[in-house]
């Protein structure tokens, strides 16, 4: 166990994958499945160091930063190599390591065209420094460059891995992605000009920057909000900035979407959270009515698109921005609860979501479509295990209580009644609104999952696959997916697991920035 | 109102004594069918009798528990145990419980879920023998009890809302057991989608109560979901109207659709395509009554908005009244009895909004015990003739002797002939309207006579399919059923019977198209055909299905007792019934405050409750409390006066004509105008029943001649295919299909939006190159150009096009930039 001061424990738990990465990249080329075997070795010693990590981790103080270090770094500009993890980063870095180590797993088996897993593994360990990092970065110049690193390797693993319109897809992935940071990146710098103005010591530091009480005037909060917001809605994807994840979702390889999905999209909920609503709690104020409206016109929206699709994946991408628009109505609401429920919906949504896109590449792997027509029903009857796993998942996903989707949903739902500040009295009607809106879009899940669930696994198979011998679950993706089903029933039923560990940590948040 | 009701004369205290093990023990009775549940999952398949043995023991254990719970709690009145666990914090404070509610309400729920659901258990070993998917079965049955009974025990509306999503689960699951056949897995969806669309009002309506509770602070606002303390924060008048109103109306809006109120009902009948155990126990007793329990669990909320009062009156009435007549058109044994749980439904919501709390959740009693019997005893039926249509029946008295008499026990019973348990309560919601139409309320009177006359509705369904089914000759099967057994090709000569098919098949025609497309309706058998069939005659049902079949027979009538007036007669004790059974301390406490004498129970202060001397406090403010709301009463009097035994709201009775500005009703009295109304009622449908049908099946079924009426019945009013194509076609053809092409898919998307930001960029940059650079700039240069082409020349080696190469380039690249910033942090 380690002591919650050592500071190292959490860089070496950071880099241990990018030198796993320049370990795979060394190796020499030929011997794949070495390099495959090597890659789930190196991912489990990461996901081993953390879950120590996770071990060691003090929950009764779960508000305050553990592992901490704070170091110069570039002093030319103030920056410093300042990292730490509390509640609210715990779950989140957590999951990072879990679904990086199940991606390797299931790649020893099933690596898409054209193979060379070296590349594409090494790719995965410097996307996952990049997307841990962010979790644990506490000066936004660190936070930015992390933030960054993840855009490079997802581009070439959807770029080079993905399907036949891969180039498409990964150039407007990165190219969108991009655009938004650099407003981002703009207020980042407008943010330390103006600390710097006030006095703050480390104007970069976001811990001292979320003490700092209401920084600038409200033109500065609302400016600088602006510019994060354009950064991280593109990211999380809010409506109407999502168009780039259908397509991004559509080519990417399995294990590039199952990562895109659980973990990359978390990191614009966890900026706002994490940033843009503590140090820009004026900007947030202003901005979250229009935040709360865009949350839930992505509800409605992406289940009504997800209704419309003919593919299983680019069903379970659109799927995608009805979910997070749950995490973003939390965030609308600007209350501890809706923080919690954001937070919540983060995991849940990367658990649930994950296994769906796992269980639809294997669902590719098998009829060699996506098309849910040409699969044409009949799954239970072809595979009964993965029928049932599937329809686990999609029930997990529409939000049925007791397994992991209903509580991140009900509780923003229940946040956004009562929302923070001064929004319950100027917006009490619209926040009402908002919240029967959202549960309109509940029943929309509900609808196309279950009209999925009865084209794909019910009935009885088509000609095609009548006599087709289908392979039912296979060991490895007993062994990638069954982790993530056992979180989703246990998050499920004891949600304090994700509620309890960030609950310190979100009440501390929020009273630094509601007055 | 001819008769005075007398309350129990001694004094109600509140339940002091210390509940048993048992009692505290009691979310054992939760737990055991969902261990029951895993272990026929895990080890069902291996056993002897492929698991239904543990769901039947399982349910044996939990019935003997349920029971003596339920004694426990009736011979303890306004009995009540709460006990919970911090299930999570939720932030800000807020905490969410995992606990258990454990009163006369619970009791009672207990007792009917248990006892229905180990006679289906039971029933189902034979009934479902040799199907394919047997052990699902029994662990669906095992996880469909232990949902419906987290629902029963929980304490707070959250939890509720949790064990009512999982029962629509597994009712979905069930109706889809045959899930091969899309009709089946279209009915699962209808179910599940209909029900899910009314659950925007349960977790609104939630959502908006627990903002209100949570509004008073204190311990109300740590847990603002707790039933117990929103009633009684009701009760003390401390709720905002807003959360009342709002919150109610909303939460009422989802038990439309789970209780089988119009117009959401459309999916209960359709639920029929389950298994028939499933039809009994979960749409018939159990889980469609979740709706009309939740609002029982809430009453006190309820009852002080009378606009919530008069919805859920007049919704009640309406699907009642208008549910029955398409049970008059049924051909589908399955169908007659859904219509009619629609209908029954229809009376406990409407005795809830008259202010029958006692006579809505009696009759929710006693209902989930006759009609899991007519179910069951359909499955004899269908099992035995394999078909659903009674057409293919007739003379079955004959053949099935036990299914017979036990389904007659269980018709009076629907019926509600005199002395039997649906008699006792329907009775009582009849009462209980005129104890509403006296306190000056027209929706009183409304539930009287249309309850009157629903009542005759039943009764003559009820008898046509008695004679149908049981009289006459047996008609064989014309059309075979689901298994493909016992078809007669030889047969198939047009009967006279054929004419009254074609109505039906012509009225189906006309919504073919939806039909198909939506799948909601299993094919109307087109032609009759003379007795052939393969399997001889039709034969008794087995052991395992005839003990479900006499148990809740001989059940049916124990039921009623407890809530009728006969009750003291037959041992019972007036301050042992099935109202002091049922009722709490809040609801005991609970005033109309748009009624005379309203006074709140204590108030709010500071997030605590303060209780104010009663005694006192009814005499002094009986009227300072009123509202002004209050409807004109035809006999105001000088209520303050009549509030005879002070001390106890239960003694304060109202007398003749005075006010009753009380929930309970106090042990019920024989009423003889109800009673004669009743029975004439009765002998006048089964007469004209038995006129009509009496001699087998009439040559011209008169309600398949009715012109106009007959579509419409049986076109079901057109809801299902209004929902169908103003709801379903809509949403999921164009809507959705336009939301696809408004984001990527179509040429003016927000895609291409983004498209067209990349486009003009990469034009700008085109231009720049050729204009700026090239013309502009490289002109002045051209030396440049030499060496722009020696440097082409060395890059464009690295330019290989090998995908693998320029990762590993990149890979380094990033690595050693990640290294030296590693490094330089030292």
């Amino acid at each position: 166990m380690f002591s919650t001061d050592a500071g190292w424990v959490l860089t070496v738990a950071v880099f241990l994958p990018a030198v796993g990465a320049a370990v795979l990249a060394a190796m020499p080329s030929g011997n794949d499945r070495l390099v495959k075997w090597t890659a789930v070795g190196l991912t489990g010693i990461s996901f081993a160091w953390v879950s120590l990590l996770a071990l060691s981790f003090d929950y009764d103080n779960g508000g305050v930063l553990q592992f901490e270090t704070i170091v110069p770094w570039i002093d030319a500009i103030d920056a410093r190599y300042h990292i730490g993890i509390d509640g609210i980063s715990m779950p989140l870095f957590f999951l990072t390591y879990l679904l990086t180590f199940l991606c390797a797993i299931y790649t020893t088996k099933i690596i898409p065209a054209p193979g060379k897993p070296k590349g594409f593994l090494s790719l995965m360990l410097l996307l996952q420094t990049g997307m841990a990092g962010t979790f644990i970065a506490f000066d936004m110049v660190l936070f930015f460059i992390f933030w960054e690193i993840v855009l490079v390797p997802m581009f070439f693993m959807i770029g080079m891995w993905g399907g036949p319109r891969r180039e498409y897809a990964s150039v407007k992935f990165f190219l969108y992605t991009l655009f938004g940071s650099v407003f981002m990146l703009i207020a980042f710098l407008a943010i330390y000009f103006q600390a710097t103005a006030a006095g703050i010591a480390n104007p970069w530091d976001i811990v001292e920057l979320t003490n700092a009480g209401v920084l600038g005037s409200r033109t500065f909060q609302l400016w600088a909000f602006a510019g994060i917001f354009l950064g991280f809605a593109i990211k999380v994807p809010m409506w109407p900035f999502h168009t780039w994840l259908p397509d991004a979702h559509t080519e990417a390889p399995t294990v590039g979407s199952v990562l895109l999905a659980g973990v990359l999209l978390k990191m614009g909920t966890y900026g706002f959270i994490r940033i843009a609503l503590p140090i820009l709690p004026d900007g947030a104020a202003a901005f979250a009515p229009w935040i709360g409206v865009l949350a839930v016109i992505g509800i409605i929206y992406g289940s009504l698109a997800c209704l419309a699709q003919t593919q299983v994946k680019r069903l379970i991408a659109f799927s995608s921005v009805g979910h997070m628009g749950f995490v973003m109505l939390g965030i609308a609401a600007m209350n501890e609860q809706g923080i919690q429920a954001a937070l919540y919906g983060n995991i849940a949504h990367g658990v649930v979501t994950g296994l769906l896109f796992f269980l639809a590449g294997s669902l590719k792997e098998r009829y060699h479509t996506y098309e849910i027509a040409e699969i044409g029903g009949g799954m239970l009857t072809k595979m009964p295990k993965y029928g049932v796993l599937f329809t686990y998942a999609a029930v997990a996903s529409l939000g049925l209580p007791g397994l992991a989707g209903f509580w991140g949903e009900f509780s923003a739902m229940w946040a956004a009644i009562s929302p923070g500040g001064s929004l319950a009295t100027d917006y009490q009607g619209l926040y009402i609104a908002l919240v029967v809106g959202a549960a309109l879009g509940t029943v929309l899940t509900a609808g196309y999952f279950l009209w999925l669930l009865q084209r794909v696994n019910l009935g009885t198979p088509p000609k095609q696959w009548a006599d087709e011998k289908l392979q039912d679950i296979m060991a490895v993706e007993y062994v990638s997916w069954v982790p993530l089903a056992l979180i989703i029933l246990i998050m499920g039923i004891f949600p304090v697991v994700v509620f309890g560990v960030q609950n310190d940590a979100v009440n501390n948040l929020v009273s630094a920035f509601t007055v | 109102m001819t008769d005075v009701l007398l309350l129990a004369a001694e004094t109600l205290e509140p339940f002091a004594g210390e509940p048993s093990a048992l009692v505290q023990n009691s979310w054992l009775i939760v737990v055991l069918p969902a261990i029951s549940a895993l272990l026929i999952t895990v080890f069902g398949k291996n056993m002897p009798w492929k698991g239904a043995e543990i769901g039947i023991a399982t349910l044996a254990a939990m019935w003997i528990m349920a029971v003596m719970v339920g004694w426990e709690t009736f011979t303890n009145p306004l009995y009540h145990y709460e006990a919970a666990l911090n299930w999570s914090p939720l932030g800000g404070g807020f905490v969410m419980e995992l606990g258990m509610l454990v009163n006369g309400l619970t009791g009672m729920m207990f007792v009917l879920v248990t006892t229905v659901s180990l006679m289906v258990h039971i029933y189902s070993k034979e009934y479902m023998h040799g199907e394919e998917r047997f052990t699902y079965f029994f662990a669906m049955l095992s996880l469909f009890t232990f949902s419906m009974l987290v629902l029963v025990i929980a304490n707070n509306t959250l939890q509720a809302v949790v064990g009512w999503e999982l029962v629509g689960l597994c009712s979905y699951l069930l109706i889809g057991f045959y899930w091969k056949e899309k009709p089946n897995s279209d009915a699962a969806n209808k179910a599940f989608l209909t029900t899910k669309f009314a659950d925007i009002g349960l977790i609104v309506g939630v959502i908006i109560l627990s903002a209100g509770v949570a509004g008073l602070g204190g311990d109300f606002a740590t847990t603002p979901f707790n039933i117990d303390l929103t009633n009684r924060a009701a009760v003390a008048g401390a709720l905002p109207t807003g959360a009342i109103v709002g919150g109610m109306l909303l939460i009422f809006l989802g038990c439309v659709a789970k209780s089988g109120q119009m117009p959401l009902h459309v999916w209960l009948p359709d639920a029929m395509a389950g298994p028939t155990p499933v039809s009994a126990l979960i749409h018939a007793a159990t889980m469609v009554t979740a709706g009309i329990f939740l609002l029982a669990r809430l009453y006190p909320v309820i009852a002080q908005s009378l606009a919530v009062m008069n919805t859920l009156a007049i919704v009640g009435t309406i699907t009642l009244f208008l549910a029955g007549f398409v049970a008059f058109v049924q051909d589908d044994i399955k169908k007659v009895l859904a219509y009619s749980t629609v209908s029954q439904l229809g009376y406990m919501m409407a005795a809830l909004g008259v202010g029958s709390y006692t006579a809505g959740i009696f009759h929710l009693f006693t209902h989930g015990f006759f009609k899991a019997l007519l179910f069951l005893g359909s499955g004899s039926l269908i099992h035995a003739v394999h078909s659903n249509n009674m057409s293919d029946m007739g003379g079955m008295r004959k053949f099935m002797p036990h299914t017979y008499w036990t389904f007659i026990v269980g018709t009076l019973a629907l019926a509600g002939f005199p002395l039997t348990a649906g008699f006792f309560s329907k009775d009582e919601i009849l009462v209980g309207a005129q104890i509403w139409a006296d306190n000056g309320i027209w929706t009183g009177n409304l539930v009287y006579w249309v309850g009157l006359a629903g009542a005759m509705v039943t009764t003559f369904y009820m008898g046509r399919a008695i004679f149908l089914i049981f009289f006459g000759e047996h008609r064989g099967l014309s059309h075979h059923g689901d298994d493909g057994h016992g078809h007669d090709p030889e047969g198939v000569t047009h009967d006279e019977h054929a004419e009254d098919h074609e109505v039906i098949a012509h009225a189906t025609d006309e919504v073919q198209m939806a039909v198909d497309e939506d799948g909601t309706e299993r094919p109307v058998p087109a032609g009759g055909a003379g007795g052939g069939d393969h399997h001889g005659e039709p034969h008794e049902s087995g052991g395992f299905m005839l003990t479900a079949l006499v148990f809740l027979a001989i059940a049916s009538f124990p039921v009623g007792f407890t809530g009728g007036f006969l009750w003291t007669n037959v041992g019972g004790s007036a301050e042992q019934n099935f109202e002091t059974w049922t009722a709490t301390e809040t609801i005991t406490h609970t005033q109309y405050p748009f009624l005379d004498d309203y006074h709140a129970w204590g108030e709010v202060v500071d997030g605590e409750l303060v209780y104010e001397k009663k005694d006192e406090a009814y005499a002094d403010d009986a009227h300072a409390e009123d509202d002004g709301h209050a409807e004109e009463t035809e006999h105001e009097e000088e209520a303050a006066g009549e509030i005879v035994a002070l001390g106890s709201p239960l003694a304060a009775a109202s007398e003749e004509g005075g006010v009753s500005n009380y929930v309970l009703h106090g042990a019920p009295v024989f009423h003889s105008d109800v009673f004669i109304l009743a029975l004439l009622g009765f002998l006048l449908a089964t007469g004209a029943a038995f006129a009509i049908y009496g001699r087998g099946k009439p040559d011209r079924d008169p309600t398949l001649h009715m012109g106009p009426l007959t579509t419409v019945l049986v076109e079901k009013y057109y809801l299902d295919t209004i929902g169908y194509k103003a709801i379903v076609v809509p949403v999921r053809d164009h809507v959705a299909k336009w939301a696809s092409y408004s984001s990527n898919d179509g040429k003016y998307s927000i895609d291409s939006v983004v498209a067209g930001v990349g486009v003009v960029t990469k034009q700008v940059a085109n231009s720049t190159y050729r204009t700026l650079d090239q013309k502009i700039i490289d002109g002045g240069i051209n030396g440049a150009a030499f060496s722009a082409a020696w440097w082409s020349d060395k890059l464009k080696r690295v330019q290989s096009g090998d995908v693998q190469r320029y990762a590993g380039a990149l890979v380094a690249g990033t690595v050693v930039l990640v290294l030296v910033i590693a490094l330089t942090v030292n």
